[in-house]
């Protein structure tokens, strides 16, 4: 009955009894518990693993030790951090510029294949992840068809590589995340008022003015939702640095996957974790700011 | 002037216990009523109609008697029966909602079996008893169809049906009108009122169109802001209105300002006009006089009207009927309902300029403070 | 919802074809499914080159299903998929149910760590998922995989659900309960059946999502079985089999025919295609 609500102070007219509620807390209940005691309990784990120790043998022992900590202050790992959120804001920036322009001719010129043109994008998305990088290796290889149009063009010599590189690197993870970037903006777009947009060609003239003051604000929203949908996953990707980098681009994702694995201390591993997540989390309470005050400007 | 209802005025018919009794009741959301003390009886077998604007209450009213929000005090009584703390599955009453809420993926017939399934009917009397309701709603033969491929008009009787099934003491239906076009909703008016009477089920029925009330109902109660203003018969609610907000809710009103004094009301822009004697009314006190535009004659005056001057501004011609609005003073216009039995012409009609004398009889017009 | 019709949309010619959103487009659409192509074409290759195509053959297919490590990941992950997709509908339906009901503060707060799981790098959940075992003494095994993969994603399901919930007309629920069926009831009879295609085209996701999940899988797997997909990454890792382009082939062809699914089952039951699931994320 939310469309016949006659005054703000009736808004809850449904006033449900007492024991109406108790049937959809006992629903909740389960889930809400799985999910709560594993989260809650794993971060707590790994919270006080990184105070611990290795014994000889490599197993991790709880302990009360900060030395892993503090070896988080050590350069290398300052190095890796840094080049792994450059990675990613640069990785969120290509998905931003690749996407609009895919989002756009879809939403407001796709007419009848809309629908199958989205779904042409999602769908291969939904292949193994691994695979597709995998495929993605390839197709970036030295020998691959990406580098022999280049070439062909003469946007590339002999010598040029993609793969172990930084640009190798960024466009494994824009390839593996774009998707996120696209359909939120997609659907912004969608749902954007499309006389917006005849009103600015009216004031501006031509269609890319239009766009930037016009388009680009309207959806702002879309944008930042993908930009956090791909910037949080890059952050803790591994698998591009491993199929698309050299030891030069080795991301946080890597070291935190290597003390697990083959480094075999834990604990340095946790640390990197917590790490890791302080990063996410600055980044995410800065991002909620910024969108609240967004809101508050626009409630205005 | 509002009255909040004792239980003798919304009081039913004398004899037989109400089929419905609401003792006090109230609901309040976080601070502002919904329905603030509200007091009525129903009786059985009468068609009752809860009217009034958005936001009166009327809706919150239905749903507490069929059990969907709890009040916040007062009791609800079923033919004597407390039924108060009882959930929706528990009260021998039955809804049609205003959206129909009929279950899409069952067909209609299920649909309409539905309630008496939970009920435990037997199979071979659930057939029966669907078979015959959907005849009734003139929907035999639909019965295998799913509610998504009927019409509106059809989809309504469906949730008549599903409801009237089941025998309920009491039907309660909320604007069940209000989606159909106007044709189709007169003729449902017809057929509701019709199997309300074949059926002898109370029917409580909510809406904010007067005119459905005024066809409809046995009696009505007039609802503003969480109050009866008024409860009675159609003609109680329309000729003698007790209120402000009751004469000019049910149809047109004229409501012009004026002095009390004496059995006359002397109008603010001049003229004394006779009203008999208004016992209620303080000698000296402002008023508006009432009067309905269609009990205003423009000619053939009897003796002891009440009669004024004017001029004519406006003429509307609606087909069978034409409305004058003649101004009596700056600021003060009074609008003039008349058939147009003997001014069939145009030139007997008054025109735009004319000055014209128009009067009343005394009894017609209603004083309010 | 956009309430445009498609022709009205047609006729808004405001923009004449963008040439340069265009041109950007169809080579992201080239870009996409090139890797995808290069995969599948070269499981069918005859020779062993990964750059060269020579001559149309099986024998990596056929490979596949002779390598008994393989197959019995393969059995693996479809285990791990089915138990992961009955466990997440289930919690995840009767969470999404609670929380759109469930006004209270414990509501929100759930509302809020349901969440957690999708914005959180996958990284982070499988050292937190792997700590959370060995803590507790649990061995890895497909069991704990299950486990993971469930608490993944009951999260998908319930964002799903949700908007799905919260879209329903209450009334219908009250109408059920008006003809003398309890809370439960009205649940069972009707609620629950006015969401079923939702609730089968989140059950079909979360099979697709889990069977090819890689970094919770990896880091929650015991050593034998292991699930396909950390298979394939050992392979990639430690120097390619063209076997994998088959195996690759045929996990696309799963996943793509699943996500087919998933999305048209709305249409199936008679209603608009299922893109509406996506454009709530």
């Amino acid at each position: 009955m939310a469309q016949r609500t006659p005054s703000g102070a009736l808004r809850d007219r449904r006033g449900r009894s007492a024991s109406g509620t108790r049937l959809w807390t006992w629903l909740m209940l389960p889930g809400t518990l799985w999910m709560t005691g594993f989260l809650i309990a794993s971060l707590i784990l790994v919270a006080t693993l990184a105070l611990g120790t290795t014994d000889p043998l490599g197993n991790p022992r709880f302990g009360f030790n900060f030395a892993n900590i503090a070896a988080m202050a050590d350069p290398a790992y300052r190095i890796v951090l840094l080049r792994s959120l450059g990675f990613a804001l640069i990785a969120c920036a290509v998905c931003l510029v690749v996407a609009y322009p895919v989002a756009y001719t879809i939403a407001l010129h796709g007419g009848r294949f809309k629908n199958l043109l989205i779904a042409a994008i999602v769908v291969p998305f939904f292949a193994n992840y691994l695979v597709r990088m995998y495929g993605w290796s390839v197709v970036l290889s030295d020998g691959g068809p990406v580098l022999k149009a280049l070439r062909a063009v003469g946007l590339a010599d002999a010598h040029t590589k993609i793969l172990q590189s930084g640009v190798g690197v960024i466009a494994g993870l824009v390839y593996g995340f774009i998707v996120f970037m696209i359909i939120p903006l997609y659907a912004a777009l969608e749902r954007m008022d499309l006389s917006l947009i005849e009103a600015g060609r009216d004031l501006y003239g031509g269609p890319l003015r239009t766009f930037f003051f016009v388009t680009l604000p309207a959806t702002r929203q879309g944008a930042a939702a993908g930009a956090v949908l791909v910037f949080l996953p890059a952050m803790g990707d591994f698998v591009s640095a491993q199929l698309m980098g050299g030891p030069n681009q080795i991301m946080i994702g890597n070291l935190i996957q290597d003390k697990f694995f083959q480094g075999q201390n834990w604990p340095l591993g946790s640390a990197l974790t917590m790490l890791m997540m302080a990063v996410l989390f600055i980044g995410m309470l800065g991002y909620l700011r910024r969108t609240r005050k967004d809101e508050a400007e626009a409630a205005r | 002037m509002t009255s909040s209802d004792a239980p003798s005025a919304g009081a039913a018919p004398a004899g037989a216990p109400p089929a419905i009794r609401l003792d006090r009741l109230s609901k309040n959301y976080g601070g502002s009523y919904a329905v603030h003390d509200l007091s009525l009886d129903i009786a059985p077998g009468e068609f009752f109609s809860l009217l009034g604007p958005s936001g009166c209450g009327k809706t919150t009213s239905l749903r507490m008697i069929g059990g969907f929000t709890e009040p916040t005090a007062g009791t609800i009584l079923l033919s004597g029966e407390d039924v108060t703390a009882l959930p929706p599955d528990k009260r021998n009453v039955n809804t049609v909602f205003q959206s129909y809420a009929l279950f899409d993926h069952l067909s209609v017939a299920d649909n309409v079996a539905f309630g008496l399934k939970r009920k435990g009917v037997g199979r071979a009397e659930i057939r029966e008893r669907v078979g015959v309701m959907l005849e009734r709603v003139q929907l035999g033969g639909l019965g295998d169809r799913k509610p998504g491929t009927l019409s509106g008009g059809q989809r309504q009787r469906v949730a008549l049906a599903r409801a009237l099934v089941n025998r309920p003491q009491v039907l309660l239906l909320d604007e069940p009108l209000a989606a159909l076009d106007l044709k189709l909703r007169r003729r449902m008016q017809v057929e509701l009122k019709q199997i309300q009477r074949e059926v002898g089920i109370t029917f409580v029925f909510v809406t904010h169109d007067q005119d459905e009330a005024l066809t409809m109902s046995d009696r009505v109660a007039v609802m503003n802001e969480g109050r009866v203003e008024q409860c009675g018969t159609p003609e109680d609610v329309y000729e003698h209105p007790t209120s402000r907000f009751v004469a000019s809710f049910m149809g047109t009103s004229n409501l012009v300002p004026g002095t009390y004094r004496d059995g006359q009301v002397v109008l603010d822009c001049g003229p004394a006009l006779p009203v008999g004697d208004r016992g209620g009314v303080a000698d000296g006190s402002s008023v508006s006089l009432s009067i309905r535009p269609e009990k205003i004659w423009l000619s053939d005056f009897e003796p002891g009207m009440a009669l004024v001057r004017g001029v004519v501004r406006e003429t509307v011609y609606s087909g069978p009927t034409t409305t004058y609005l003649i101004e009596l003073a700056p600021g003060v216009t009074v609008s003039v309902l008349e058939q147009n039995t003997d001014r069939s012409r145009m030139e007997d009609r008054w025109s735009g300029g004319e000055s014209v004398e128009i009067g009343w009889r005394p009894e017609h017009c209603l004083v309010l403070e | 919802m956009t309430l445009r019709t498609p022709h009205r949309r047609h006729r808004r010619g405001t923009d004449r074809r963008p040439r340069v959103a265009l041109t950007v487009t169809a080579v992201f659409f080239l870009l996409l499914y090139l890797p995808i192509a290069v995969v599948v074409l070269f499981s069918f290759n005859g020779q062993k080159s990964l750059t060269v195509f020579k001559g149309f053959s099986l024998r990596w297919y056929s490979a596949f299903f002779h390598d008994n490590v393989l197959i019995e990941s393969l059995g693996m992950s479809l285990r791990v998929s089915l138990v992961a997709m009955a466990g997440s509908v289930v919690l995840g339906v009767a969470l999404a149910l609670g929380l759109v009901r469930c006004r209270t503060r414990l509501g929100s707060l759930a509302g809020l760590i349901m969440l957690v799981p999708l914005i959180t790098p996958e990284i982070v959940t499988g050292v937190a998922a792997m700590l959370l075992f060995k803590g507790m003494d649990i061995t890895l095994s497909s069991g704990t995989v299950m486990l993971a993969e469930i608490t993944f994603s009951i999260s998908y399901v319930t964002v799903i659900l949700r908007s799905r919930i919260a879209a329903l007309n209450p009334e219908v629920e009250e109408a059920a309960m008006d003809l003398g069926a309890t809370r439960w009831q009205a649940l069972r009879l009707v609620t629950l059946p006015a969401l079923l295609p939702s609730i089968l085209a989140s059950a079909v996701l979360v099979f697709a999502l889990v069977f090819d999940d890689f970094v919770l899988a990896y880091f929650t797997t015991g050593v034998d079985p292991q699930p396909l997909s950390v298979r394939i990454y050992s392979a990639i890792r430690f120097g390619v089999q063209p076997t994998i382009n088959a195996v690759g082939t045929l996990m696309l062809a799963g996943s793509v025919g699943l996500i087919g699914l998933a999305l048209a089952i709305p249409r199936l039951f008679g209603r608009r295609g299922g893109l509406d699931l996506l454009s709530g994320k």
